[in-house]
């Protein structure tokens, strides 16, 4: 029912929407702030409007630019990642019964169910990238040094919690490639000294990976890691706005007082958004993760793949350098991480520190060759089928003579074609 | 009343081996005035008093089928296991150590006797059966030792059950024990036999049916050649005995014509394509070249080889089409359970053929080619359209790069303006 006459009408509307702003607090800015919509610090005593209008002309340090993106990328990647995990679990149950239907249910029954879950597993790839050149430009920009050195401790923390993320998300599909990654995984964690047996036992909950590793799993990857994240991440821009954007290597830019927050930064913000959110659709769209076979605790399939990043590095390192160079590699890692506590010094350009340059370039340069080299390793030789035996000859190895070779019977998992082709060819 | 006791129970033992083992009644009677005797346990003692020279045999006491029934070394070889002097201990029923005509008869004293088997469910066929195999021919009539008795397969002193791994007539063991005298070419050049037996039956579709899958209903020797009454089957008798287990490619082949000429004599049966030791499946794409080895290539059958031919390696490529088929729509998270059992129904229309094909009917063949056909066409049109459907999936980048790319050239068009307005307003500054 339209009134007649609209004015009264439009008269109750204008008084409401004033009420409303002079009512709300502009402390509620600070959730734009924290979700990277508004830059400044936000003036609590101003009435909203006048509060947000001071937020968005805030001039940010003329060092502010494309260098600090790929921070902003990977926060922006764990949002997408937030997003479509809600999505996700709307329809995911996570026991062993029910987890692979309901991945089955949401890729082929739900609409854009199968985009939810392709987004999902691309931003978790793409979100260890992220994080690791964000890494890289903090490291070489020397941007760690003091006072920002909490700031990296919280960050390798963040990086931490991310990878905690990808290894708990990446059972929960439960077929046999998630299965059996994480058995592997857990065994290599097992043989860790001190901590590995008890940590291992801690988490799998069982003597073999079970429905009492997915629930811990699960509960770990939707309860305890987002909290974690959200704090850590509270606390790293916090620090990032009490202490500012990092000088360049070559020294501060002097002039300048820099560019407003809006629409100048702004725009730049939409610019990488929307080319990362198009970029992890294409790569969702383009190399979607296949279903495999369920998991079967019993038979470990012909071929194992990952299509997660670290389990490739991984992979690679083990196997063309053994478990020293992958503990050598560990080793490298942990130096990166602990080495800006030490480094004290105010040098800042990279000729005047060759060492930490060297072990920086050393470690991203292993990285991103194993990287490789573990997508690629995947092409192992798969088990035959032993199912259309009618007309196939049987393999004529064995000699007489020759000890009798004893081979499991025909391992073949449900569906060993998924096996053999991997039609988006994910990493 | 202790005398009164010892003569009953020496006149039991008297007359109880007298039913069946006569050899411990001897020495039981001798030690019945001694006082151990007077407990039925002791006789243990006593039984196995042989050890105390042939200590090399000790295992015999302990191990094995035969002991833990109780049956001793007096059991076979008689004598007295309580003597302490050799010539004691060799007298009486002594047997000592018999030929190999001999063990067969002594093994068949007891394993030929329903009464003393029944307890343990075994036959009793086995001397009756050896007697009339090759082996016993030559043992009982020629008096031929290079053949096996009982002992030569099953062990001597400790002998192990067939379901024992550690028996000689294990299934895994059994043609390794056969081979111990068949692949001995001195031994088998006597008797102008073939030495390449168990070579061809280790790469047959029985032998890593046997060897590698462990599967124990494949047939070893036995299973064709009869465990005690071994003998090779005669060219008739060919596809009855592999149709004790093929049942059903037996029945096919028996109707077709070469069943015919089987029962005739004229035909090796299911030899004359598949080989007998070397059991081989005949693949799809070497149906035709099989038929021409009899037949020629110039000949009528020719062209009907080729046509079954053609029908199995149609059939095969359709089976395997839809095992992909299948097998996509479950990497694309298709829930393919109602797909699996229409695969299934097809994998027995072509399990049929391998079958019905023995009966030589192009029309059965055909019919059954249909059908796999039929499921092969079914299921690769839904995996079409799941793979098509995933392919619509990507008509959404276009969408999403369009609106991207124009956001980004808009953004970017308005940073410049930006940056043209604060150059202006610099330069202009004071």
């Amino acid at each position: 029912m339209v009134p007649r006459d609209s004015k009264p009408a439009r008269e109750w509307f204008a008084r409401l929407w004033a009420d409303l702003k002079a009512s709300t607090d502009a402390s509620l800015l600070a959730i734009l702030r924290f979700v990277g919509l508004l830059y400044g610090p936000i003036d609590t005593r101003l009435p909203m409007g006048a509060a947000f209008r001071k937020a968005l002309r805030h001039r940010l340090s003329p060092e502010a630019g494309w260098r600090q993106a790929f921070g902003g990328i990977a926060y922006l990647l764990f949002m997408i990642l937030v997003v479509t995990g809600v999505l996700l679990s709307f329809y995911y149950r996570p026991s062993t019964q029910e987890a692979y239907q309901s991945i089955q249910h949401i890729v082929s029954g739900v609409s854009f169910g199968w985009l939810m879950r392709d987004l999902h597993v691309w931003a978790a790839n793409l979100v260890v990238l992220a994080a690791l050149l964000h890494m890289a430009r903090v490291f070489f920009g020397a941007a760690y040094k003091p006072p920002r050195e909490t700031n990296w401790i919280v960050g390798v923390l963040l990086l931490f919690s991310v990878f905690a993320f990808g290894a708990t998300g990446y059972l929960l599909p439960w077929d046999q490639w998630s299965y059996w990654t994480v058995t592997e995984g857990l065994d290599i964690l097992a043989r860790a000294p001190i901590v590995g047996g008890w940590l291992v036992r801690v988490l799998r909950a069982d003597p073999i990976v079970s429905g009492a590793t997915l629930s811990r799993f699960f509960a770990i990857h939707v309860i305890v890691l987002p909290w974690l994240v959200l704090g850590l991440l509270a606390l790293h821009f916090a620090l990032v706005r009490k202490h500012g954007v990092a000088p360049r290597v070559s020294g501060t830019r002097t002039g300048g007082t820099g560019v407003p927050f809006f629409p100048h930064h702004f725009l730049r913000m939409v610019i990488a958004g929307t080319l990362v959110v198009a970029v992890a659709v294409t790569a969702a769209l383009l190399f979607p993760r296949p279903v495999a076979a369920p998991a079967n605790p019993a038979q470990p399939p012909g071929m194992l793949f990952s299509t997660w990043i670290l389990a490739d590095v991984s992979r690679a390192l083990i196997y063309y350098l053994g478990g020293w160079g992958f503990g050598a590699f560990l080793l490298l890692g942990a130096g990166m991480v602990l080495l800006p506590i030490f480094d004290r010094s105010p040098a800042r350009r990279l000729r005047r520190r060759p060492i930490v340059a060297a072990l920086g370039v050393l470690f991203f340069l292993t990285f991103a060759t194993a990287w490789g080299a573990g997508w690629r390793l995947r092409s192992v030789p798969t088990a035959t089928s032993g199912e259309l035996t009618p007309f196939q000859k049987q393999p004529t190895g064995a000699t007489p003579g020759a000890p009798l070779p004893r081979i499991a019977p025909a391992s073949r998992p449900a569906t060993s074609g998924s096996d053999t082709t991997n039609p988006g060819g994910a990493p | 009343m202790t005398t009164a006791l010892t003569a009953l129970l020496t006149a039991t033992l008297l007359a109880a081996p007298a039913a069946g083992r006569p050899a411990p009644a001897r020495p039981a009677a001798r030690t019945a005035p001694t006082l151990p005797a007077q407990v039925p346990g002791a006789m243990a003692d006593t039984a196995n008093g042989c050890l105390a020279c042939h200590a090399a045999q000790r295992r015999a006491a302990t191990e094995g089928v035969h002991a833990e029934h109780g049956v001793t070394c007096v059991s076979c070889h008689g004598g007295d296991p309580a003597a302490v002097t050799l010539p004691r201990g060799h007298s009486g029923h002594f047997v000592g150590k018999p030929d190999k005509a001999a063990t067969a008869e002594l093994c068949g004293s007891c394993h030929s006797d329903p009464d003393k088997m029944r307890e343990y469910g075994l036959p009793t066929g086995q001397l009756a059966q050896f007697r009339s195999s090759k082996h016993g021919q030559l043992l009982f009539g020629q008096h031929n030792t290079d053949v096996p008795t009982c002992t030569d397969c099953h062990g001597t002193h400790v002998i192990y059950p067939p379901y024992d791994a550690r028996s000689r007539v294990y299934p895994t063991n059994i043609p390794g024990t056969c081979a111990s005298c068949h692949s001995d070419p001195k031994l088998m050049a006597k008797y102008h036999i073939r030495t390449d037996q168990f070579a061809q039956f280790r790469n047959s579709a029985h032998g890593v049916a046997l060897f590698q899958n462990q599967n124990f209903a494949a047939p070893t020797c036995v299973g064709c050649h009869g465990a005690h009454s071994e003998l090779p089957p005669t060219v008739t008798e060919i596809a009855s005995v592999c149709g004790r287990c093929h049942v059903l490619v037996e029945q096919e082949f028996a109707k077709g014509p070469h069943g015919a000429a089987a029962r005739a004599g004229k035909l090796p049966g299911c030899l004359a394509c598949h080989s007998n030791h070397g059991t081989e499946r005949v693949a799809a794409d070497s149906i035709s070249a099989t038929c021409d080895r009899c037949h020629g290539s110039n000949s009528q059958v020719h062209q009907f080889a080729v046509d079954i031919q053609h029908r199995v390696v149609q059939a095969t490529a359709d089976i395997q089409s839809a095992e992909r088929a299948i097998d996509q729509m479950a990497a694309a998270g298709q829930r393919v359970g109602y797909y699996r059992f229409r695969f299934r129904s097809g994998l027995t229309y072509f399990r049929e053929i391998a079958q019905k094909q023995h009966r030589l009917n192009l029309d059965t063949l055909d019919d059954l080619a249909r059908r796999v056909r039929s499921v092969s066409i079914d299921l690769d049109s839904r995996a079409k359209a799941t793979q098509e459907s995933r392919w619509e999936h990507r008509l959404l980048l276009l969408p999403v790069w369009f609106l991207s790319l124009s956001a980004v050239a808009l953004a970017l068009l308005a940073l410049r303006g930006l940056r043209k307005t604060n150059r202006d307003s610099d330069s202009s500054g004071p």
